[in-house]
């Protein structure tokens, strides 16, 4: 009877290589607003948890977005800074949004007398890094944190002076937000 | 005259879990051999569940045989997990299987002393996500018939979960 002995066998995802190396850039260059939107959450252990949330992760499976993200942070800062990653992430901000984890976002109120046309706010969007994703008409600039959402208010209107009024950071209710709930708390799973 | 089946159930528990996962797993085999892939994919997944959630709270210090109820265990863990910024939908959240290989990757790694070394946790992020690619708990209203190699990859990621359930 023959015996066969398999080794260990470390089984990740695949980088996609083309993402791996605009990761690594966007890593190096740390803009100030756009996609992707890179959380990093470092422990008390020293182990760091990272999320990367860029429509370009759109039809990559799930394995092959974390192998990229590995892949950059050892192409950007080394093998060492790979290896104090205990968690990598990656979604889209369609599948971040579903997960609840962009309540607020950027919706414009424009009117014909303002100082920015439909098409340079369509533009700025992008820049800042909203999603075309779900529907291209209808951008969805989300952040985590009311935080970010206004620095990209604060962004928007020293581009376009005069359109305080025109950018209105709406926050919408997640998950989280019933958590406290009874009857969220009781509606038992099956 | 002999109990019925519900009627014989213990509580469901983390010694419960680990016991239960190893049943669905080699009903799940037995199902995969006979031919029946999605059937087996379908409880495998739900092996993969219970090998986690056992892991969480054990972690948590829990008992072996301490009741684990939605409301006061479960939920209030998928609440923590987003709360440390895990992707965790609210349709079928007590059964998303990435999640909960995340959120115990995580909670190890913020918790001293008790980090998976590198890649193990990585690893386990890996099955979960695999799982999840293919498996949700809602499997069970489709029909479709999966392909040999969704069979392949679920059971092989069930299969190291089970094998390293005692590491996890």
């Amino acid at each position: 009877m023959p015996r066969k002995k398999i080794g260990v066998e470390v089984r990740l995802g695949e980088a996609t290589r083309d993402l791996a190396v605009k990761l690594a850039d966007e890593l190096k260059s740390s803009k100030e607003g756009g996609q992707p939107l890179i959380y990093e959450q470092e422990f008390r252990t020293g182990k760091v948890r990272v999320t990367v949330i860029w429509d370009l992760w759109d039809g990559i499976p799930l394995q092959n977005r974390t192998a990229t993200i590995l892949r950059a942070y050892e192409t950007a800062e080394g093998r060492e800074a790979r290896e104090r990653i205990a968690l990598a992430s990656g979604l889209t901000v369609p599948e971040a949004q579903a997960a609840g984890m962009l309540p607020y976002q950027i919706i414009t109120a424009l009117r014909r007398t303002d100082p920015v046309t439909f098409e340079q706010a369509r533009q700025a969007f992008l820049d800042e890094g909203a999603s075309a994703l779900v529907n291209p008409q209808a951008l969805q600039l989300r952040f985590a944190t009311e935080e970010e959402a206004e620095a990209c208010r604060g962004r928007l209107i020293r581009r376009f002076p005069g359109t305080d009024d025109v950018w209105i950071i709406h926050r919408e209710m997640t998950a989280q937000d019933f958590a406290t709930a009874a009857d969220w708390a009781n509606a038992e799973e099956q | 005259m002999p109990r019925r089946l519900p009627a014989r159930w213990q509580p469901e528990s983390i010694g419960e879990f680990r016991a239960s996962a190893r049943q669905r797993f080699e009903d799940g085999v037995a199902l995969a051999a006979a031919g029946h892939r999605t059937g087996a994919i379908y409880l495998w997944g739900y092996t993969a569940e219970m090998i986690l959630k056992a892991a969480y709270f054990s972690l948590l210090g829990r008992p072996q045989a301490a009741v684990l109820t939605w409301t006061a265990d479960i939920l209030p863990a998928i609440n923590a997990g987003r709360s440390m910024g895990i992707a965790w939908p609210v349709h079928g959240q007590g059964h998303n299987v990435r999640a909960w290989a995340e959120f115990l990757v995580a909670t190890r790694a913020a918790t001293p002393g008790t980090a998976y070394p590198h890649p193990f946790g990585l690893e386990v992020q890996a099955r979960g996500q695999r799982i999840g690619n293919l498996w949700s708990e809602t499997l069970r209203y489709h029909k479709n018939v999966a392909y040999l190699y969704e069979r392949n990859q679920v059971r092989e990621a069930v299969e190291w979960l089970l094998v390293n359930s005692a590491a996890l």
